[in-house]
């Protein structure tokens, strides 16, 4: 992303007004704060993406399930990587067939709240469920 | 500082079949896909008033590494302990999910590991001869970052726990 900031400069006095630079910094602040935040809309985006390529309309099958769900979390891996941020991340993805069984799923973390986050998206079609979980923690 | 791709793939194949009714996943925060579904998505944050601000330590690695053998001990002891005897309960079990989590977590962070951030999974499912598949893959550096993990199995539920350790630089 490329951000074009302008400010005036007063060639008489060579400064610029004070009110001007302290809207600079804080609008820089915000910038700043964007690249280094774990941002749930576009990682939710991002796993719903590649849930869609790699199952699709596929009905669940036992043989095929190991090949789905390292395709699911090695996409998701890729493209979150390409958004460049610096952050590590951890991909969890469980694929059950539809049977009428239950399944409880909870996380928690010791993390820094500010910076780090995690997003979970749940995607079914008619003979499965799929949960893939983000978790991402800034460096 | 290199980052390379970390696999485990788990399954969890059952055979044995019981016509019971269950109930749906509940997650931590996400989009709810089912509209039958009547669990609400709990996102709950404890801030820790104990936590500061650390100034740079130039450190280029931790002096301690992520206990891996006292952690498994732990998830071991933690999750027999609280599931030897239990029935599959779609309320009791998601109930013992949060519960599992916090009582590892507070664990953990007893042992005290400097510069270490934790994230713990919990899965309570019910065993209905239906097929399964968990995985999971990161992207980190494999010479400071680690997982533990362990399973757990009874007549009608089975349990898979699993704690990632990553180091803060």
């Amino acid at each position: 992303m490329k951000f074009y900031l302008w400010a005036v400069f007063d060639a008489t006095k060579g400064t610029c007004p004070s009110e001007q630079l302290r809207g600079l910094a804080s609008l820089l602040n915000c910038f700043v704060s964007l690249q280094t935040t774990f941002i749930v809309e576009e990682v939710s985006k991002i796993i719903k993406d590649s849930v869609e390529t790699v199952i699709g309309e596929n009905s669940y099958k036992h043989g095929r399930v190991n090949q789905w769900t390292t395709s699911v979390v090695e996409q998701c891996l890729i493209q979150l990587s390409k958004l460049d941020k610096p952050f590590k991340f951890i991909v969890n993805c469980i694929i059950m067939q539809k049977n009428g069984a239950g399944l409880q799923t909870a996380s928690t973390c010791c993390w820094d709240n500010t910076t780090d986050g995690s997003c979970t998206v749940r995607w079914e079609n008619d003979t499965m469920y799929v949960i893939i979980s983000v978790f991402g923690l800034a460096i | 500082m290199s980052e390379q791709l970390k696999e485990k793939p788990q399954k969890a194949d059952k055979k044995v079949k019981l016509p019971t009714d269950g109930s749906r996943a509940k997650e931590k925060a996400g989009r709810i896909k089912d509209p039958a579904s009547t669990h609400v998505d709990e996102h709950v944050t404890h801030e820790d008033p104990t936590a500061t601000m650390i100034p740079n330590t130039y450190q280029l690695g931790p002096y301690k590494p992520f206990p891996i053998t006292v952690i498994s001990f732990i998830l071991k002891e933690e999750i027999t302990n609280h599931l030897r005897d239990v029935q599959y309960d779609p309320h009791h079990s998601r109930e013992m999910t949060l519960t599992l989590c916090e009582v590892i977590r507070s664990r953990v962070k007893e042992l005290m590991i400097p510069r270490y951030k934790t994230v713990i999974l919990v899965h309570i499912g019910q065993l209905n001869g239906q097929g399964m598949q968990i995985s999971s893959r990161c992207l980190w550096d494999p010479n400071f970052d680690t997982f533990v993990s362990h399973s757990f199995k009874n007549k009608t539920l089975f349990c898979s726990a699993t704690v990632y350790g990553i180091y803060y630089e």
